[in-house]
This record gives C-alpha cells, sequence and structure tokens, in this order.
C-alpha cells in the first residue's frame, strides 16, 4: 500500500533524511523509533508534502498507484485527509484556536466532497467514536477549553474523518499524561488503518506496532518484526537504545548510549553512529547498508 | 462577552470623564482670561467683571466644569466668548468632514496593505515579495503632508486632473466632493498604507508558520486556501491593534492635510480657535479629539472580542 524508496530529504546543502526504505502493507502497523533529531518527522512529513518551507524531499514514495514525492500541491492536496492522514507532534498549537471545534472536523469532510450538514452530523458521531464526552456540545467548543488530552483526540477525529488507507502519528501521546496516554494509543490500535507511528517511547511502540524501523542520524539503520528486533537487535544503535530502556531484563541494564545527537548535518561519513559506538572500528569508515530480509540492519560489527 | 463588553463600556466612561477633567483642567491652567481676552488691554476693570460675570467665569472652577461637562453629555459645547456662536454645530459639521477624511484614508491604507502584505509574505523568499517589503519601508519614511504635497504636484499642477484643494459638501455636488477629496485620500492613505503593510506581512508570516496551517493542509487544503480559510482571521488580530494606533495617528496627520488642502475639518477648527484664542472652542475640539480616540480603543478591544473567542 505504502512504498517509500531511497526517501532523501534535504535543506539546502544538509543532509537530514538520507535513502530510507520501507513498505507498509495494508492494515500493517509500522514504528517509527529513535532519538530526538534522527529525522522521524521529515520522513513523515515527507509522506503528506508537508515539509517546512526551504526542505526538499527527492526519492519515490507511492500510495497505491498514487506518487507522493515531487508531486505538485494541486495533486497531493486531494490525497491528504482523505487517503492519507496525520496527527501531529504538538497538540496544543493544532487546531486553529478561532474556530470551533465541531467545524474543524466537519471541514476534512466538506473538502472532500461531502455536504455540510452530513458532515457535521458525521463530525459529532466521530467526536463520540474517539471518546470525547458529550460530542454535541464539544463539537461547539474552541480549542482553548479543552485539554492536550482531547485536542490530540480532536486531531485523531480528522484524521480519521474520510477512513483513510494510511495513518501517520507523530509521537501523538509524548505531551500527554500517562492515563490519557494510554486510553489515546487503545484507541489507535483499535480505529487506525495502515499506521505509520512515530515515537521515542520503546515500550509504546512494542505495543502498539508489529513492525518498526529504528532511525539515526537521518538513515533507517535496522527494521523488522517487533519481537525479533527487540529480542535480537543487531545494529549496535538499537542495541543501545533497548539497553537504555526498561524492555531488558532486570539487573541487565547497560548504561545509556554515550554522547549525544549531533546536529543536522555534523553526523560522521561512514556509519553515522560510529562516533558514540562501543564497536566502532577502522571498517566503519565506510558506510553500512541496510542488508537483510525480513530483519535488516546496517552495521559492520552487529551484535548476536 | 457581555461581561467584557460592559467592562469595556465602564472603562470608556470612565476615561472619558477622567479626559473632561484634564482637558478642563489644562485649558484653566493656561493663561489668559477670556474676558480680558475679549475686551482687549483698555478695558476698564468694571467691564472686565461684567462680562466674567455674564460669561460665568466668575464662578468656582468646580461648578464652571460641572456646567461644561453637564453641557457636553447633551451634546452642547457652550458658546463662544468669541464669536458668540454655539460651538456644538460647528464642532459637528467640522468632524463629519474630518471623519470622512480620515476613514476614506483608512479605507485606501487597507485595500493597499491587506492585499500587498499578504503578498509580500507569501512571496517572502522571492524577489517580487522583497521588493514590496522594500517600497514599504521608502512609503514609510515620507511623513503625509510631503505625500500631499508630491501628489497636488502630479496630479493638481502638472496632469490638472484633480483640484489641488478645496472641499464642496456632498450635498452640493457629489462628483466634485469625491475629486476635491481623492488627492487627500491618498496622501493620508498612502503612508499608512505602506506602513500597515509591513504589519500586515508580519502578521501573515506569523500565521504562516503556525502549525494549525499545516493542519489544514494535511486535511486536503492549499496553500492559499488554507491562509485564506484559518489564516487571515488570526493574523487581523494583531493588525486591528495597528489600525486603531494609526486611526490615532490619523488623525492627528488629518490636522495638517487639511491645512495642506484647504479642507475644513476639525484641525482647521483647532487651528482657527487657537489663533482667534477662542479657548472654550479649543477646549470643545481637543475634547472631542480625545473622545474619538477613546471610541476607537473602545472598537478595536470589541473586535478583540468579536476575532478572539479565548477574550470571551
Ligand atoms: N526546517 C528545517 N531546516 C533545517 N533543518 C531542519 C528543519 N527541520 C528539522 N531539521 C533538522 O532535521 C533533523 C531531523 O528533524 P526531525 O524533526 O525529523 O527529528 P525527529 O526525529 O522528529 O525528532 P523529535 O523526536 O525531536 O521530534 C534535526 O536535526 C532538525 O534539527
Ligand atoms: S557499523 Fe560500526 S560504528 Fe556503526 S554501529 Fe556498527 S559497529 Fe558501530
Ligand atoms: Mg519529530
Amino acid at each position: 500500500m505504502l512504498s517509500v524508496e531511497g526517501l532523501t530529504v534535504r535543506a539546502d546543502a544538509v543532509e537530514l533524511v538520507r535513502e530510507v526504505s520501507f513498505d507498509i502493507a495494508p492494515g500493517e502497523r509500522v514504528g517509527l523509533i529513535g532519538e530526538s533529531g534522527s529525522g522521524k518527522s521529515l520522513t513523515a512529513l515527507s509522506l503528506m508534502g508537508l515539509l517546512p518551507e526551504g526542505v526538499r524531499a527527492s526519492g519515490t514514495a507511492r500510495l497505491g498507484e498514487r506518487e507522493l514525492v515531487g508531486v505538485p500541491e494541486g495533486r497531493l492536496k486531494d490525497l491528504r485527509g482523505r487517503e492519507v492522514s496525520m496527527v501531529f507532534q504538538e497538540p496544543m498549537t493544532a487546531l486553529n484556536p478561532l474556530m470551533r471545534v465541531g467545524a474543524q472536523v466537519a471541514e476534512v469532510m466538506t473538502l472532500h466532497g461531502r455536504s455540510r450538514a452530513e458532515a457535521r452530523a458525521r463530525a459529532v458521531e466521530l467526536l463520540g467514536r474517539v471518546r470525547l464526552p458529550r460530542p454535541e456540545q464539544l463539537a461547539r467548543s474552541y480549542p482553548h477549553q479543552l485539554s492536550g488530552g482531547q485536542r490530540q483526540r480532536v486531531m485523531l477525529a480528522i484524521a480519521l474523518a474520510n477512513e483513510p488507507g494510511l495513518l501517520i502519528c507523530d509521537e501523538p501521546t509524548t505531551a500527554l499524561d500517562v492515563t490519557v496516554q494510554k486510553q489515546m494509543l487503545e484507541l489507535i490500535a483499535e480505529v487506525a488503518p495502515a499506521l505509520l507511528f512515530i515515537t521515542h517511547d520503546l515500550a509504546v511502540v512494542a505495543a502498539v506496532c508489529e513492525r518498526v524501523l529504528v532511525m539515526y542520524g537521518g538513515r533507517v539503520v535496522e527494521s523488522g518484526p517487533i519481537r525479533e528486533v527487540f529480542a535480537r537487535p543487531r545494529h549496535r544503535y538499537t542495541e543501545g537504545l533497548l539497553a537504555a530502556s526498561k524492555l531488558t531484563p532486570r539487573g541487565t541494564r547497560l548504561p545509556t548510549i554515550k554522547g549525544s545527537v549531533p546536529a543536522a548535518g555534523r553526523f560522521p561519513d561512514g556509519c553515522v553512529f560510529r562516533n558514540r559506538c562501543p564497536y566502532a572500528s577502522e571498517k566503519c569508515q565506510t558506510e553500512p547498508a541496510l542488508t537483510g530480509d525480513g530483519h535488516a540492519y546496517a552495521c559492520w560489527h552487529p551484535a548476536d | 462577552m457581555i461581561l467584557y463588553l460592559l467592562k469595556r463600556l465602564a472603562v470608556l466612561v470612565a476615561s472619558t470623564a477622567v479626559a473632561g477633567v484634564a482637558v478642563f483642567a489644562f485649558m484653566a491652567l493656561l493663561p489668559g482670561d477670556p474676558a480680558e481676552i475679549a475686551l482687549g488691554v483698555n478695558a476698564t476693570p468694571e467691564a472686565v467683571a461684567a462680562l466674567r460675570e455674564r460669561f460665568g467665569t466668575d464662578r468656582p472652577p468646580l461648578s464652571q466644569f460641572a456646567d461644561w461637562f453637564g453641557g457636553l453629555i447633551q451634546g452642547d459645547f457652550g458658546t463662544s466668548y468669541v464669536t458668540s456662536s454655539p460651538i456644538g454645530p460647528q464642532i459637528g459639521d467640522r468632524l463629519g468632514v474630518t471623519a470622512v477624511l480620515v476613514l476614506g484614508g483608512m479605507v485606501i491604507a487597507l485595500l493597499i496593505a491587506v492585499p500587498a502584505g499578504t503578498f509580500a509574505a507569501v512571496h517572502h523568499r522571492n524577489p517580487l515579495g522583497v521588493t514590496i517589503s522594500a517600497a514599504s519601508q521608502v512609503g514609510i519614511a515620507i511623513p503625509a503632508f510631503l505625500a500631499g504635497i508630491l501628489l497636488v504636484f502630479v496630479f493638481a499642477v502638472k496632469a490638472q486632473a484633480l483640484p489641488s484643494g478645496g472641499y464642496v459638501p456632498i450635498a452640493e455636488d457629489p462628483r466634485a466632493w469625491l475629486l476635491g477629496l481623492l488627492l487627500p485620500w491618498l496622501s493620508l492613505g498612502l503612508v499608512q498604507g505602506a506602513v500597515l503593510t509591513r504589519y500586515v506581512r508580519s502578521a501573515v508570516l506569523d500565521v504562516m508558520r503556525e502549525d494549525y496551517l499545516r493542519t489544514a493542509r494535511a486535511k486536503g487544503r492549499g496553500r492559499m486556501g488554507a491562509l485564506w480559510r484559518h489564516g487571515l482571521r488570526n493574523a487581523s488580530i494583531p493588525v486591528v491593534t495597528v489600525l486603531g494606533l494609526q486611526l490615532a495617528t490619523l488623525l492627528v496627520g488629518a490636522v495638517v492635510v487639511e491645512r495642506v488642502f484647504v479642507i475644513p475639518g476639525l484641525g482647521d477648527l483647532l487651528l482657527n480657535g487657537v489663533a482667534g484664542r477662542d479657548l472654550l472652542l479649543v477646549q470643545g475640539v481637543v475634547m472631542v479629539l480625545v473622545v474619538a480616540v477613546l471610541l476607537i480603543n473602545f472598537v478595536v478591544d470589541v473586535t478583540y472580542a468579536v476575532l478572539d473567542p479565548r477574550l470571551r
């Protein structure tokens, strides 16, 4: 259903995302993890054609028969909100403060051909479906009258309104408190069609997704079924990530990955992780390719 | 919403009262006695005293103020000490002319600034957008009266297409009224439009970076569609603030432009009043100008509430 090949994102001369390739099958739920600044949001935004100004994507990304990268806005626009939807990272600012919530949900339906009355009625229904209390009343309120969790549900209602084939969620729960986070995740898992789910919370991916892509320095460094990748990480970065999380058995917790993520454009050549990797060797100065069927990784000295 | 309006209204009433006291006190503290001014230097003390009694300026200031302010509330500005004619009707006539002048200037400013500012924001990365912001910078540097003189030179003196000054009431000849006001409107509006263009540009630029615009595009709106539907109303909030300030500036600018184009507005009346030492007239005009500014602020506050639900 979604097929991404050699997706590269640049801001002027700086390469922010490099040669990313992956597929999502219909109904499949794929997680995209990695530390802050690894290029997760940019990858997602390039699929929506919503990259910030001055940032450009190249490569191919196909949704069904439709090309998503490098096509003019006019042709992408009717896919957005209908075939592919996105819930953004920041719930507090993603809604228009001057417009009633119900109208903002209805808008995505009238834009894609539903009548106004029908859209209004369905907006209320959708608000109920994302488990917002008293949806009729809530539809008439303004975003500032809602909590962060409620706003994020409104965003989810907007994203689901036209029953898109693919839903992209960019850290939809990071800004929310733990109980709300849990409800939201259950909801997404329940309603999502094919899903690309971005997070840096490993427990969350494990709960929601079937497959995972690990991103670092703008590249996918490892990918595969969640169980395999989490049980037996091969790339040293994934290994570090897992070690630093609470997923390993108690008592064997390793220190966190040393150093911090370099700024965009400051990653080393060869393996991007090489300046932080305890296993780095001379060989790592050449870029390792992402290889392997099913469970793939790009590392010269993989863990076993 | 109602509570907010009532609060704003209370502020308006209170500040009008304070302004009344301030204007009255200021005029009372100015040296010069209306009776002495009216009679000249050779008047006998008895005559001056008699005239003071007739004017009522021999009474304690508090009762004079009560009389004046009480009259104002009923629309009575008193009778001029100098010309013995009632002041209210004069101010009324002139106020109409100035209001038409200022509002016309504002409309022109908006007609320039909203499209130009929006365009400059949308195209802020390409040469045309940059040219517009540069041009507005030049416009800002020109004072309104200079723009007026330039316009007169080009359109009235060189091209002889428009009158260089004078004012014909609309009831007399609507066409002449319009032609006569065109240059004054332009000289106020062009400069204010240049100033406003910059604010519109930066407001639209700010809004373009907002997440909710990206949300709108994620729903399937085009760049311009998202800006139109979700951006302009948001961008208008800071612009309304500037607009309110500009209206106040325009009132002052009108005083000068009325001189340049020989238009019988409030500014002209004020200058005449000062020249003729007509204290009560000056007091009345100043009060009207102050109240106009307070009213503009009130309207701005109400507009905020209409635009922004967070304030209601
Ligand atoms: N408009 C831009 N121009 C230049 N660089 C950018 C721009 N937007 C993002 N970047 C850089 O690209 C890199 C990847 O950004 P991205 O937002 O995709 O990270 P992320 O993985 O989503 O991180 P987070 O978990 O913090 O959301 C970062 O180093 C960021 O500084
Ligand atoms: S390729 Fe080398 S530097 Fe990169 S993760 Fe593997 S061992 Fe470490
Ligand atoms: Mg991100």
